[in-house]
């Protein structure tokens, strides 16, 4: 019983993904087809992929209790860069490491601004949120067009292969789960959010592991941009419009406090990820309209809000 | 516990006889990528499709297109909507149509209200789409070269006799046909002057804006304040016409300033709003019957009976102009775009039946395509 009343809110999440697994397993071959059928599971990993990816590696910004709005704009800007520089030189290479190059400076000034400026790190996020989307605006300016495509002569096939996403994610989830739970960065990580007063008089160098924790995100997010890119084998200038919001939403479905520390875990990641997209799937299966679908992972979102980030004495999340 | 559990399996067996049943009577389902979500034009639309498909034994569903038409985006709304009864796709944008027809290869497409840019377009991110055999063509919103539009707009304002006037789009990366549009407005003005008595001025550069409203500080630049008339190619009524009305109320623009654009919206204070004198003076919207276009071409291409002289292409709408009190109360009460009534179709859905060869034997594309140019889907059919 303590056991459940300690990780009440890893249940919840982890039984609201168990309900909706259920849920869709016997209703969806009443209305037509299952939700387990190959193009089905197909489909169900590319709503996941990029998500799971970025929310992996977010989970080391949120557990210091902290968010960066900017890695919905650093996707598209990546993706647009590989397609670019790719088409240019007639290698991905190139612009992948440029990506991971601009990935890490914005990385580390995200997550030293905080500390050294003493100011909210969404703020200097939101900062580079802005910045990019000018950046992106300039590109699609002067190329005169809206999106760009790969060449053909690029075969980025892979990224869409099944197997492929799945390997991509788990090896992703083994080398975060452990750096953060077998490590100094992620244990550090978690002290910082439960309470960085302490972490700083315990020897903790606050701006050098908030640094590390926003690399690491900063890293996955360059690998969620090549899944993004590689969907359609294009880019636009609104690529990666909104996704962070979506990161949000999947880590709090999947249990995340959003006060970050001590019970944050990889797992709310994989957990929400797969529980909002088997959502985007399933329930156009049951004859829900598009729009509707909308409205209900809205209500969901909410209730799981609710039940799990709800303070001891009030409504507002934790 | 026992009884519960039978009653919800044998609920269970009906609910999939009856979904069974259904599936048998359907030709299967038509999908529409919508680019819009809501307001008059999204729901004519629907009900008009909804209509058609009805009569035409198939089942019709709708996803909602990214907001920006982005490629990803689109794929992702068309894969999580896909079932495997869909057999053919409405596209309202093109965004990404080359990978959803790699990933849904027996899929038929047609387009509606979209010019399909980056398909017919060399180059384009979506090129590959015209040699695709299940690829049938698209009915544009308004014309497939936006130099026709901007043609099109300086006859409007030379028929007017205004002669001070400024130039509002949006941005080419966007929407290419509005710099083309604004160019050869922008070159016909300039021939025009060369031997006008009236010179038409055109006050400042073009502006572009990037899909946010007009800044009230327009009408403050200088020669903004007493304009004849903005030339709106974006969509001036949501971008446009509200900060010129505020700007009138705040004594900024000349009471007799009008907008010409296109676009339309059905709130009741707009719709009083549009006539020959009025701060709307005139409007170019597509036909609302514009969807049935890229539905007869779907029908026959699903039941094997292509038109004979069927050809792959784009095609203009015909320009549904409301410029007057008579035309648009025409287009309110008589059309089906103001009163959201199919019955009220200038092409009903027995026309559509019978545009199809499955129906009709004589039909042709030919046909077709003069029905969608002809005066019988204008606002002036409404007034005769």
């Amino acid at each position: 019983m303590n056991w459940l009343k300690k990780h009440s809110t890893q249940v919840a999440a982890y039984s609201g993904l168990a309900v909706c697994i259920i849920f869709f397993t016997i209703l969806t071959p009443i209305f037509g087809e299952s939700i387990w059928s190959a193009e089905k599971i197909k489909t169900l990993m590319q709503n996941v992929i990029v998500l799971a990816l970025m929310s992996v590696g977010a989970v080391f910004v949120y557990s210091l209790g902290s968010m960066d709005i900017s890695i919905g704009r650093q996707v598209g800007l990546y993706a647009t860069l590989v397609v670019i520089i790719g088409n240019a030189t007639g290698s991905l290479l190139w612009g992948i490491l440029l990506s991971l190059v601009i990935s890490v400076i914005i990385s580390a000034i995200n997550g030293a601004a905080g500390e050294v400026l003493g100011i909210h790190p969404v703020i200097s996020s939101l900062v580079f949120q802005m910045v990019i989307s000018g950046v992106s605006s300039v590109i699609y300016n002067s190329i005169g067009s809206r999106n760009v495509a790969l060449m053909n002569t690029f075969d980025v096939s892979l990224f869409r292969q099944t197997w492929f996403m799945i390997l991509a994610l788990v090896v992703e989830v083994l080398v975060v789960g452990y750096l953060f739970n077998f490590t100094k960065l992620g244990k550090n990580a978690k002290a910082i959010g439960a309470n960085p007063t302490a972490a700083r008089q315990s020897g903790i160098h606050l701006v050098q592991y908030k640094v590390y924790a926003y690399i690491i995100m900063g890293l996955c997010v360059v690998l969620a941009s090549l899944f993004q890119m590689g969907y359609t084998a294009s880019a636009s200038d609104s690529t990666g419009t909104g996704f962070e919001m979506n990161v949000m939403v999947a880590l709090i479905l999947g249990g995340m406090p959003l006060s970050g520390g001590m019970r944050s875990r990889v797992s709310c990641a994989i957990v929400g990820s797969f529980t909002y997209a088997l959502l985007s799937v399933g329930l156009p299966m049951l004859g829900v309209a598009a729009n509707q679908v909308f409205v209900i992972k809205a209500v969901l979102f909410l209730i799981v809000v609710l039940l799990t980030c709800r303070k001891k004495t009030g409504v507002l999340p934790r | 516990m026992k009884k519960i559990f039978a009653l919800m399996l044998a609920l269970a067996l009906c609910l999939s006889m009856v979904g069974g049943a259904f599936a048998e009577e359907s030709r299967g389902t038509i999908m529409w990528l919508s680019n819009l979500s809501s307001g008059i034009q999204y729901e004519t639309t629907r009900d008009y499709l909804t209509a058609i498909c009805e009569k035409m034994g198939y089942k019709f569903t709708i996803v909602y297109g990214d907001m920006f038409n982005d490629a990803a985006g689109n794929l992702t709304a068309v894969s999580n909507g896909m079932t495997s009864d869909v057999v053919g796709l409405i596209a309202s944008q093109d965004g990404g149509l080359q990978s959803i027809m790699e990933q849904y290869p027996e899929l038929y497409v047609a387009g509606y209200n979209t010019d399909m840019t980056s398909v017919f377009t060399a180059g384009g991110a979506n090129e590959a789409v015209l040699q695709k055999p299940k690829f049938l063509g698209t009915i544009c919103d308004g014309f497939q070269d936006g130099a026709d539009m901007g043609h099109q707009y300086f006859e409007v304002v030379k028929a007017k006799g205004w002669t001070k006037v400024s130039v509002v789009n949006f941005p080419g990366y966007a929407y290419p046909n509005q710099t083309a549009a604004v160019n050869a407005f922008m070159a016909d003005v300039e021939a025009y002057n060369a031997t006008a008595e009236a010179p038409i001025t055109v006050v400042s550069e073009p502006l572009t804006l990037e899909f946010q409203p007009l800044a009230d500080s327009y009408f403050l630049e200088n020669g903004h304040d007493d304009l004849d008339a903005i030339v709106a190619f974006c969509a001036g009524i949501d971008f446009v016409y509200p900060t010129m009305v505020t700007a009138k109320l705040n004594g900024f623009c000349d009471m007799r300033t009008q907008i010409i654009t296109g676009g339309f919206n059905n709130n009741a204070d707009i719709i009083a709003d549009i006539g020959e004198d009025k701060n709307i003076a005139w409007i170019c919207i597509s036909p609302s019957e514009d969807p049935a276009y890229p539905m007869v071409l779907l029908d026959n291409a699903i039941s094997g009976t292509q038109f004979a002289d069927f050809a792959v292409e784009r095609i203009d709408s015909k320009p549904y102009v409301i410029d007057s009190v008579a035309d648009i109360d025409a287009a309110m009460n008589l059309g089906m775009l103001g009163s959201g009534d199919v019955t009220k179709a200038q092409v009903s859905v027995d026309d559509v039946l019978n545009l199809c060869v499955r129906f009709n034997a004589e039909a042709t594309y030919t046909g077709l395509k003069d029905l969608f140019a002809s005066e019988q889907v204008t606002v002036d059919a409404l007034l005769k």
